[in-house]
């Protein structure tokens, strides 16, 4: 028989031995594997979900989308004719008024025409008999979605105004097919016929209104024919063309990103749990030192012993991963089940082959990564340890091509970390932080140990020497349990001052800062009385107005902007319509980083101010040009100024500044943002709104509790998954105390022999966990302290805050974590019986 | 059959070096029985392992069985060893998770040979326990375990067999039993005997007693 099929037949034969050394292996590797498979499962799933709907949520195969302005006739014509069939919808942002009590809500407008909708069904939950978007006696029917219903107290028959329109709610959508998908929504849909949007009277030129065209295509044709037939026809048009590929990339992003995070947090549990497969395999076969001692005595090559064990960890890994696998593979059929009726995405469930084999060779590597250490070891075992009584366990490193296989390993499992991540510089930071966890943990137990020591060399009392030696004696588990516990910590501690700055910036330092309102939709010939309104309304303050209209950029320099290459996250201002504006002065506050702003009566060609982040990512500076195209017209203008700008602050601001002289002569809208005290929110709403029935106000504060909704969502998943580290470190340390436990035993009987009361044994074991936990506690704390800056800071911008209390819960948690798992060790041991261990000594 | 000459053997511990062995010199003829006494702490298993390529002398030559050990690495003395040594421990050291066939198979299953298990079945039957060939160590009285341990040191017709003190964990009958048991499987092999033993009268069994004492040897002559 070969080696290998020697090993083979050896290692089913100490399978025979039972797996019970191994139940705390098969459980990290259970766990870290399922929340990866699970986390990478459902990603995929909601992808899938997208991706199966596409042509639904898209509604259609070609959606072609131009703000401010319709299409051409022309451009309209080609369309249906190259088409099967189009639908037109218009949408805008609108306020929905009672004007029975003046109650008011933004909304999304949306204006339908008969061919709509062409992929998907329209459904209502109720509805008033006969037709709900004709347009009756002057009054638009409606359909709203049953949240406006709720804010508004709206029954079937009720009237609003919207605009200058007479409204009627004749339906309750339960359905909208093409209903976009996003993150955070603003306003609850609204939905009248094309025929009513005339009433409404709300376009107007430079209005922010979005005009879509929804195309099918005729059979035999292709997506990629029909957008070149398309560009053939209008090489220079102003409109944006999205096909099925590109139904949601928004949300597409958002999940990919989310994602991301919760697989890398995952990855942590598994890494925490290799700690304790390490120590499982470590155990095990320190076990095994009499059975590899009589092998080699009996002639056995270590080489053979190596292979033995080696093929029987890795079956039990096998185990642990294919069941975690499993698991975390009907996640997306669990969440389908349970939540898909109230989940804004759509989730296509299946098994996804791509997250499941990730997380079997995230899993098998881990468990090699880990083992390799132990398995050196046992191979060094000499068969002379028959004969002399093996002590304390053997120590030292294993040969160099053992370093080298968990060298190897490891960089195997780093870079498949890397390679599958959509964002590969954030797992980078992410696999640089876990080994410079490791090693930190490494040093610290080290630390702690030496520590405990040197303390332990003063007079002092005997239970408290006694701890402190149990936590440096030869052998100690310190080290791994500083490690494991240590690492779950870390990420709760991060994971819980994230949460708690991202809260605090949300909840309470943007609405210090942020306005009131954003005024949208006013237009030119309103400013002046809307000043005069708004300047009325007692307490309000920092009134800023700014024109606004709607621009892509479609070259830098020389090069069109689908052919750009982007850096870092900046790709975001290629990828759609931008914001712009001109002024003559710079912002209120603006900080200029490069250049010089334009004189205020500059008449010259256009300039440019940018975003300085934005022009990094685009690879431009001071004298590159910006083309532009606004309302079909394409504009170019040279970057005279690179300023910086903090979005946090919700101030109004653009990327984009264009000088005067060329934008003020297109139609174009202003925004408004102003600051009122809370009690006047609603007086001044309402005084706007009524007077001026085509501007839209968005309460910011209704954004920043949507947006905190979103942040509590994200947040109960990571705390999930931290939660679920922390559990696999507490494994972890339960495996430790467990392997520890018969020594633990004698040490109990032989001090009890001694004369010691179990009080006395029992307080040294408390004292001797507690030490552990608090040491762990405060290493895990800075850790985690300093993660979460850096993360706050540097990814996120934002101005992070201590919070002590987050950090003394976390310290707290350890410190019960590790007393609950040692008295439950101490109690064990006490209570075995003397004799029989005596009487075998 | 086993020339040692002038060997030391000094091993590193916490408290510094150790001199187990201090210039040990012995010769043994093929087929002869060796019994060696000593206090505890004397060095007779260091002198053993020396012998059976389980430590390394620290000088001095070490031939055994023809092979100069000394010169051979931990894997050739392993190789060695499954073709040319039987051992047999007090605490028999039978592999757990093994039947007891299995056991005395694994010496020729090393030596890559297709007749293990016919062999280690014969080996089990000579011993009396070929109704015992699936039982588990844990199934087996002392005695039939450290039968179990003859039969597995003899199945490779060894030229040298080692025991420490095989009887040490037998009540008395068992344990004569067992030692007419291997003074009979080393006549009937032609085996080199060497036997470490604290029971005087078991020494006496062998053609020769050596003594060691404080790392040092001295023969107390043919036993009579």
């Amino acid at each position: 028989m070969t080696g290998w099929g020697l090993a083979l037949t050896y290692a089913r034969r100490e399978l025979r031995g039972g797996v019970k050394g191994f139940r705390i292996f098969l459980a990290c590797l259970f766990l870290g594997v399922a929340v990866i498979a699970a986390v990478g499962s459902l990603s995929s799933a909601i992808v899938g979900g997208l991706a199966r709907d596409a042509r639904s949520i898209l509604g259609g195969d070609i959606s072609v989308r131009q703000i401010h302005q319709p299409i051409s006739p022309e451009q309209l014509t080609w369309l249906k004719t190259e088409g099967a069939s189009v639908s037109e919808i218009i949408e805008m942002r609108a306020m929905a008024i009672r004007p029975d009590d003046g109650r008011r809500n933004l909304v999304q407008l949306k204006a339908a025409g008969d061919t709509y909708p062409l992929v998907g069904t329209l459904t209502f939950s109720e509805q008033l008999p006969g037709s709900v978007f004709a347009v009756t006696d002057g009054v638009v029917g409606a359909a709203v979605e049953k949240s406006l219903a709720t804010r508004l107290d709206l029954k079937l028959g009720d009237k609003l105004k919207v605009g200058e329109a007479a409204v009627e709610v004749r339906a309750l959508i339960e359905k909208e097919p093409d209903r976009a998908v996003s993150a955070i929504d603003f306003g609850p849909r609204l939905m009248i016929g094309m025929a009513g949007i005339a009433q409404t009277d709300l376009l107007q030129p430079g209005s922010l209104a979005e005009f879509h065209y929804k195309v099918t295509l005729k059979p035999g044709d292709s997506i990629a024919n029909f957008r070149a037939r398309l560009l053939a026809a209008f090489p220079d048009p102003q409109w944006r063309v999205r096909d099925l590929s590109q139904a949601s990339p928004q949300i597409e992003r958002f999940v990919e990103r989310i994602g991301l995070f919760l697989t890398l947090v995952g990855l942590t549990a598994l890494l925490v749990g290799g700690v304790g497969v390490g120590n499982a395999v470590g155990s095990y076969l320190n076990g095994k030192t009499t059975t590899i001692a009589t092998w080699k005595a009996l002639g056995a090559p270590a080489g053979l012993i190596f292979k033995t064990y080696l093929m029987l960890v890795m079956a039990m890994a096998l185990i642990g991963t294919l069941g975690g696998t499993l698991l975390g593979s009907l996640a997306p059929f669990a969440v389908e089940a349970f939540f898909g009726a109230i989940l804004p995405v759509p989730i296509a469930a299946s098994f996804y082959a791509v997250p499941l084999l990730s997380s079997l060779a995230f899993g098998i590597l881990t468990a090699l990564a880990f083992s390799l250490w132990p398995l050196g070891r046992a191979r060094e075992v000499p068969a002379a340890a028959l004969f002399r009584d093996v002590v304390a366990p053997r120590g030292g490193r294993p040969r160099w091509t053992y370093l080298a296989g968990i060298a190897v390993t490891s960089i195997l499992l780093a870079g498949l970390a890397i390679v599958g991540a959509d964002r590969q510089d954030l797992a980078a930071w992410f696999v640089g932080g876990v080994i410079g966890s490791f090693l930190l943990f490494r040093i610290a137990a080290r630390g702690l140990m030496a520590l405990a020591k040197w303390i332990g060399e003063s007079r002092l009392n005997p239970r408290l020497r006694l701890a402190l030696a149990n936590l440096h004696r030869p052998g100690a588990p310190t080290g791994s349990m500083v490690l494991s516990l240590g690492l779950g910590l870390t990420v709760l501690v991060t994971v819980a001052l994230l949460e708690g700055n991202l809260n605090n910036q949300v909840a309470e330092r943007l609405p210090e800062r942020a306005p009131s309102f954003f005024f949208i939709d006013i237009q030119s010939t309103q400013v002046a009385e809307f000043d005069e309104l708004v300047k009325a309304t007692p307490g309000q303050s920092d009134l800023q107005r700014t024109p606004t209209l709607r621009g892509r950029i479609v070259r830098v320099n020389d090069t069109p902007s689908d052919q750009v290459k982007t850096t870092g996250d900046q790709g975001w201002v290629l990828d759609s319509d931008r914001g712009l504006t001109y002024a003559a002065e710079p912002p209120p506050g603006a900080k200029i980083v490069a250049g010089q702003w334009w004189a205020p009566d500059y008449s010259g060609p256009p300039l440019i101010a940018f975003e300085s982040r934005a022009a990094a990512g685009l690879g431009v500076g001071i004298g590159d040009t910006l083309t532009v195209n606004v309302l079909g017209r394409e504009v170019t203008g040279k970057i005279a100024v690179l300023r910086e700008i903090e979005w946090g602050s919700l101030a109004l601001n653009f990327a984009i500044v264009f000088s005067p002289g060329l934008l003020d002569k297109a139609p174009h809208t202003h925004i408004a943002t102003v600051h009122v005290p809370p009690a006047q929110e609603d007086k001044l709403l309402r005084a706007v709104t009524d007077r001026f029935p085509n501007i839209t106000a968005v309460r910011v504060q209704d954004a920043l509790d949507a947006a905190t909704e979103v942040l509590e969502g994200i947040a109960a998943a990571a705390r999930a998954v931290t939660l679920l580290t922390l559990s696999v470190g507490t494994l972890v340390l339960a495996g430790a105390m467990l392997a520890g436990h018969q020594r633990r035993v004698y040490d109990a009987v032989v001090l009890k022999v001694l004369g010691a009361t179990r009080r006395d044994i029992a307080s040294a074991f408390l004292l001797e966990y507690g030490l552990l936990g608090l040491g762990t506690a405060l290493v895990a704390a800075a850790v985690g302290i300093t993660a979460s800056w850096a993360v706050t800071v540097f990814l996120m911008r934002a101005q992070w805050v201590f919070l002590p209390g987050t950090v003394l819960v976390t310290i707290l948690i350890c410190l019960v974590l590790t007393l609950g798992i040692g008295f439950a060790g101490t109690w064990r041991a006490l209570g075995q019986k003397a004799a029989p261990l005596l009487r075998n000594a | 059959m086993i020339e040692l000459r002038n060997v030391h053997v000094k091993l590193a511990s916490a408290a510094g070096e150790v001199n187990i062995l201090r210039g040990i010199d012995l010769s043994v003829g093929a087929g002869e029985s060796v019994g060696v006494v000593g206090p505890s702490g004397a060095g007779k298993s260091t002198m053993m392992m020396v012998i059976g390529g389980l430590e390394r002398a620290s000088s001095g030559s070490v031939t055994v069985a023809g092979a100069d050990l000394t010169g051979l690495n931990e894997d050739k003395l392993a190789l060695w060893r499954r073709d040319a040594v039987g051992i047999v421990f007090q605490a028999f050291r039978l592999v757990p998770t093994m039947t007891a066939l299995e056991n005395v198979a694994v010496p020729l299953e090393l030596a890559g040979r297709r007749d293990a298990f016919e062999r280690a079945a014969v080996a089990l039957q000579d011993v009396g326990l070929g109704h015992r060939l699936d039982h588990y160590p844990e199934q087996l009285s002392g005695g039939e375990q450290q039968r179990v341990a003859l039969a597995r040191a003899f199945v490779i017709r060894p030229k040298l067999l080692i025991a420490d003190e095989p009887t040490g964990n037998l009540d008395g009958t068992t344990g004569k039993q067992i030692i007419e048991l291997m003074f009979k499987m080393k006549e009937e092999a032609g085996t080199t005997l060497l036997l470490i033993t604290h029971d005087p009268a078991l020494a006496q069994r062998c053609d020769r007693v050596v003594r060691i004492a404080d790392g040092q040897l001295s023969a107390l002559g043919a036993a009579a």
